[in-house]
């Protein structure tokens, strides 16, 4: 609308003036002739290259990683025409790969989280994966853990290649919590069980950088509402069209949201790049997110470490997932491109070693059972935090950056905002996942 | 839909018929064959594939399951529209959709107002002003909200920054459902404002001189000529821009997709953005389609209104 | 605001003469009004310039509180890696091609369309006319999801093809169009049919030659209006390799994450396309806007 001319009004009939207005026209006239001509795509078949587009959701540490990766796996394959375009996290991320797959022409292969999968339509939006190509590339049930191998498969076919499970953790700056009397003689954080304890700490913590005692992303609380939910053994039970949760915790776990706000032991709003950030500069002592963070602050220089998810009910419970690789539907699917596409990914997985100094458990288990594996820190930090994992109940909106994690964050972050109480925002929660629930699933 | 035969003509001058009549009938010369309709052909192909076919179909979808991912599609008759009739997040965004109309419409005629008043008056800076005003407009919409992200940014950002500098703790802007809406109108209003001004700007300088200067003789001020003379005979320049304007912001989608997404806790998610986010991020083809046709019968009905409106003032 | 119509009453022809009072407001009043002009419009390019004041700093400093307006260590550095990556050049290619397909269709199409409706009577003529005007209501916005799916099944989608080809129905610029070419006098044409010419050269060599100034109108909304959109492209493309800019700098700029120089930089860029075309056509531009939106 904006560049339209108004439609109401009769053009004043303005005598023919000089030649100058006739340029522009036929200036676009020619340029169209140019685009009809020439400026397509170009085709790589022509160069003798094997065209590859991968998609990817990895910005900030990951994003780093993965260039990192590519720059290597180009460089070992100069056969192929590479090119890793990466989108905006989450639904953004999922709604072009989804898009694109409804073309027909979207990417060779793309990442995805494995929570994820049953909300892409495997055997519409995405396209099978054939185990004996995988295989003959080195990536069998052999060589990846079971419990995430059959995280994999949709209607008894593989539609997904696992790259690694990633977790929630707790990172310490080191010479705030140093100057709070909160490491020991080997840099290890206290200790501390229970929620009074926990926040105990944070004030402790505050009083040194006096901003605040940890740095959490408000505009992401849904993981961290799961893991202080399951911590508590908190069930979330999707049926049908019905449903079960257990207020009382839940509204436990907001209540730890809602007062680390309130309290001023955590920012109000902070975003996913200010919240490595506000550790960093020593505004907070702890910070509460993604094990994908370290190489942020590693690239910061800070000197900090890491250790598991807060026990502030008792225990380490903590939110995971696992990031994978899906081939996104093609309308005409070029076998070598396919062949590419299988091997590039075994490639990133033989060689994930690297992305696994980004923090993240690699899939692919002779990585993870390599000394150099054992020699990363602070992973080796926190590589109990694999065992306290928390996956969500499995459901077509649910899953990293789902429907159900992104309605959530509308109701979650008023909690860190103080604009609702937590029973104000489990009502709405609630009210989230009831219409979740009486959507049918269009998948 | 588009068997519409009374599109709201505007009257262009008091006393002219309705123009669709008068179009209709003023062909005194041309033949009657078909060679007209060979001229028409190419636009009506056009119209008809990209334009007709998909409001037919897509009113045919509403009453599927259709789904973005495919598969087995049946009919549910009106469960697509009772559930978008019955759906709150529906009515937010509609609410928030006229909200932001609300908000932009008044600012974005005065704006203009103010703005091409100051052009009509200091017209040694005529070039420099009409650079300064109207060059946003031209700026592609990401470009615009970059620029206007970089700024609001709470803590990082040229407000807050500049605010803290006077020792003022500055709001923040597009992360809080108190200002998001606000912080979006202020940004599309410098990007937009632009279009309405060169139509007040314009519709000033056709003003003939000989009434200012008859005025100016009579003694009158400055700001006796604008509010005797500018602004009456700038009545229905208004008139039109704030119809053009209220059609525009019920449309909003881009900046605000660009700037907020939709947040903070959908405080600024239009219509606009409820169906993409049904129909592509949900991939509820059906249910986005229910949804499109009811505002798009909202919006002719108000397109239709305010034409009504116009023209009855015109007459 | 003023919304009344009346006229202001004719002045009378005893008036006073000029008074020299006039003289002293010229010095004052004009000395406040260019301040306050020049005040408002340095206000209105701000953002623009501090756009273009972060793009040359270096990366470390742009996030320097206070915010400062000059760096002294001014760099095109950002300029260059955002060039390096080559994204924007390509955006910019696509923004080309897809434009001027649009704008060179749309003029073509509606300019038959407005020649046929305007010079020729035939069969169902009056209700094809308002059929098309009637179009002007539907909001192009609400058919996204049936364009879409359209677009798969044409196999259009993340094409040049299915970037324009939508956006050429334009039904507005039908009828302007034809309201100018209803305006021309038939004579024009009674001389050149009288020498032989059949409707085609008609068009060609009398209607459009008296038709430049709507059509330069007509080409450059278009032009502005198809580079600029944001919604269809953004909706019919997902290949980073066929979006427009528009819809690279909005979707893919995440990896950039919070090199602010290099996101100013982009911005930049994305800006100096149009704004050059801006400058080049100011003068149509804003003869475009009055002669389609303000007179008759």
């Amino acid at each position: 609308m904006r560049s339209a001319p108004p439609p109401h009004q009769t053009p004043p009939p303005i005598p023919p003036t000089g030649p100058g207005r006739r340029a522009f026209v036929t200036g676009a006239l020619a340029a169209a002739g140019v685009a009809a001509t020439g400026c397509a795509p170009p085709d790589t078949l022509i160069s003798g290259q094997t065209r590859l587009r991968q998609w990817n959701l990895f910005a900030g540490g990951d994003g780093l990683r993965m260039i990192e990766m590519h720059d290597a796996y180009e460089a070992e394959h100069t056969d192929i025409d590479f090119r890793a375009t990466t989108f905006t996290w989450g639904a953004p991320f999922y709604t072009k790969v989804a898009m694109g797959a409804a073309g027909g022409r979207g990417a060779d292969i793309a990442t995805s989280h494995v929570s994820r999968l049953e909300s892409l339509a495997p055997g519409r939006l995405l396209d099978p994966v054939d185990p004996a190509m995988l295989a003959e590339a080195g990536i069998d049930d052999t060589v990846v853990l079971p419990n995430i191998w059959d995280k994999c498969f949709f209607d008894g076919r593989l539609y997904a290649i696992p790259i690694d499970t990633h977790v929630l953790i707790q990172y310490y700056h080191l010479d705030v919590c140093r100057q709070a009397g909160l490491l020991d003689a080997d840099d290890r954080l206290m200790e501390v069980s229970g929620a009074e304890e926990y926040f105990d700490m944070l004030r402790e913590i505050k009083a040194v950088t006096g901003t605040y005692g940890v740095s959490v992303d408000t505009w992401g609380p849904w993981s961290n509402f799961w893991a202080l939910y399951r911590q508590q053994d908190g069930e979330l039970v999707l049926g049908e069209d019905d449903y079960e949760m257990d207020d009382d915790k839940a509204l436990a776990a907001m209540e730890v949201l809602y007062r680390l706000s309130e309290e001023g032991l955590a920012p109000r709003h902070s975003m996913a790049a200010d919240t490595a950030a506000n550790l960093a500069n020593g505004q907070a002592g702890l910070m509460i997110h993604g094990n994908w963070e370290i190489p942020t602050l590693e690239a910061t220089g800070v000197g900090f470490s890491a250790t598991q998810f807060p026990a502030v009910f008792g225990n380490h419970r903590t939110r995971g997932d696992s990031h994978c690789y899906v081939f996104p539907h093609q309308r005409d699917r070029d076998p070598e491109r396919t062949r590419a596409a299988v091997e590039y990914a075994a490639w990133m997985l033989r060689n994930s070693l690297t992305w696994a100094r980004g923090g993240h458990i690699p899939a692919y288990q002779p990585v993870v059972e390599s000394p150099e594996y054992d020699e990363l820190h602070p992973q080796a930090e926190y590589r109990e935090a694999a065992e306290n994992v928390q996956f969500e109940p499995q459901a077509w909106f649910s899953g990293s950056a789902g429907r159900l994690q992104e309605e959530a964050t509308g109701a979650l972050t008023t909690l860190h905002q103080g604009t609702q109480t937590p029973e104000q925002a489990l009502a709405q929660l609630k009210g989230t996942i009831r219409d979740l629930l009486t959507v049918p699933s269009p998948v | 839909m588009t068997s519409q035969t009374s599109a709201p003509e505007p009257r262009t001058s008091p006393g002219a018929p309705p123009s669709a009549a008068r179009d209709l009938v003023d062909v005194r010369r041309g033949p009657t064959t078909w060679t007209g309709l060979w001229f028409v052909l190419p636009f009506l192909a056009f119209y008809l594939l990209f334009l007709l076919w998909p409001a037919v179909v897509g009113l045919g979808y509403a009453f599927t399951d259709r789904s973005l991912a495919g598969g087995p599609l049946s009919f549910v008759g009106t469960a697509n529209w009772r559930e978008s009739l019955t759906d709150p997040a529906l009515y937010d965004s509609l609410w928030n959709t006229l909200w932001f109309t609300v908000l932009s419409v008044p600012l974005m005629v005065l704006l203009a107002l103010g703005m091409a008043l100051l052009t009509d008056h200091a017209r040694r800076l005529g070039w420099f002003l009409r650079l300064s005003f109207f060059a946003p407009f031209v700026l592609p919409v990401a470009v615009m909200t970059l620029i206007w992200n970089w700024m609001y940014n709470p803590s990082l950002g040229l407000f807050n920054g500049t605010l803290a500098r006077f020792g003022v703790q500055g709001p923040e802007w597009l992360f809080s459902e108190d200002t998001a809406m606000f912080s979006v109108v202020i940004a599309t209003a410098w990007w937009q404002v632009g279009f309405n001004y060169l139509l007040y700007l314009a519709a000033m300088q056709s003003i003939p001189k000989e009434v200012y200067e008859a005025a100016s003789i009579d003694g009158a001020g400055t700001w006796q000529r604008i509010g005797r003379i500018t602004l009456p005979l700038l009545a229905r320049t208004t008139a039109l821009i704030t119809v053009l304007q209220l059609i525009g912001s019920l449309r909003v989608f881009e900046q605000i997709y660009l700037m907020t997404m939709g947040g903070p806790n959908f405080a600024t998610r239009t219509v606009i953005q409820y169906i993409y986010d049904s129909g592509f991020v949900g991939l509820r083809v059906g249910l986005a389609s229910s949804m499109a046709y009811i505002f798009m019968v909202l919006i002719i009905a108000a397109s239709i209104a305010q034409f009504r409106l116009f023209s009855r003032k015109e007459a | 605001m003023v919304t009344s119509t009346t006229r202001p009453a004719a002045p009378t022809a005893a008036s006073a003469p000029a008074r020299p009072l006039r003289r002293r407001r010229v010095t004052v009043g004009s000395t406040a009004l260019y301040t306050v002009a020049a005040l408002a419009a340095l206000l209105w390019l701000v953002p623009l310039l501090w756009a273009f004041a972060t793009s040359v700093k270096p990366e470390g400093e742009t996030t320097a509180m206070p915010p400062a307006w000059f760096t002294p260590d001014a760099t095109f550095e950002a300029y260059a890696q955002v060039l390096g990556r080559g994204d924007i050049i390509r955006w910019t290619m696509n923004s080309l091609i897809i434009t001027v397909i649009v704008t060179a269709l749309t003029l073509v199409v509606c300019v038959l369309a407005a020649y046929g409706f305007s010079r020729f009577d035939f069969r169902g003529r009056s209700w094809l006319f308002a059929l098309i005007i009637g179009g002007i209501l539907i909001p192009p916005q609400t058919l996204i999801v049936p364009q879409f799916v359209l677009m798969t099944q044409l196999g259009l989608v993340d094409t040049y093809w299915g970037v324009a080809l939508p956006q050429v129905v334009a039904p507005v610029f039908v009828f302007i169009l034809k309201r100018f070419f209803d305006a021309i006098p038939r004579d024009y044409e009674d001389a050149a049919r009288i020498d032989g010419a059949g409707s085609v050269r008609v068009l060609w060599s009398v209607i459009l030659p008296l038709s430049r100034p709507i059509l330069t109108a007509v080409g450059i909304f278009t032009f502005i209006g198809a580079w600029n959109n944001f919604l269809w492209p953004f909706i019919v493309t997902n290949d980073p390799e066929m979006m427009t800019l528009p819809v690279g700098l909005g979707t893919v700029l995440g990896q950039y994450g919070i090199q602010y120089a290099q996101v100013m930089a982009s911005a930049v860029l994305g800006a100096i396309p149009l704004l050059i075309v801006f400058l080049l056509f100011q003068r149509h531009i804003v003869t475009g806007v009055a002669g389609a939106g303000i007179k008759g």
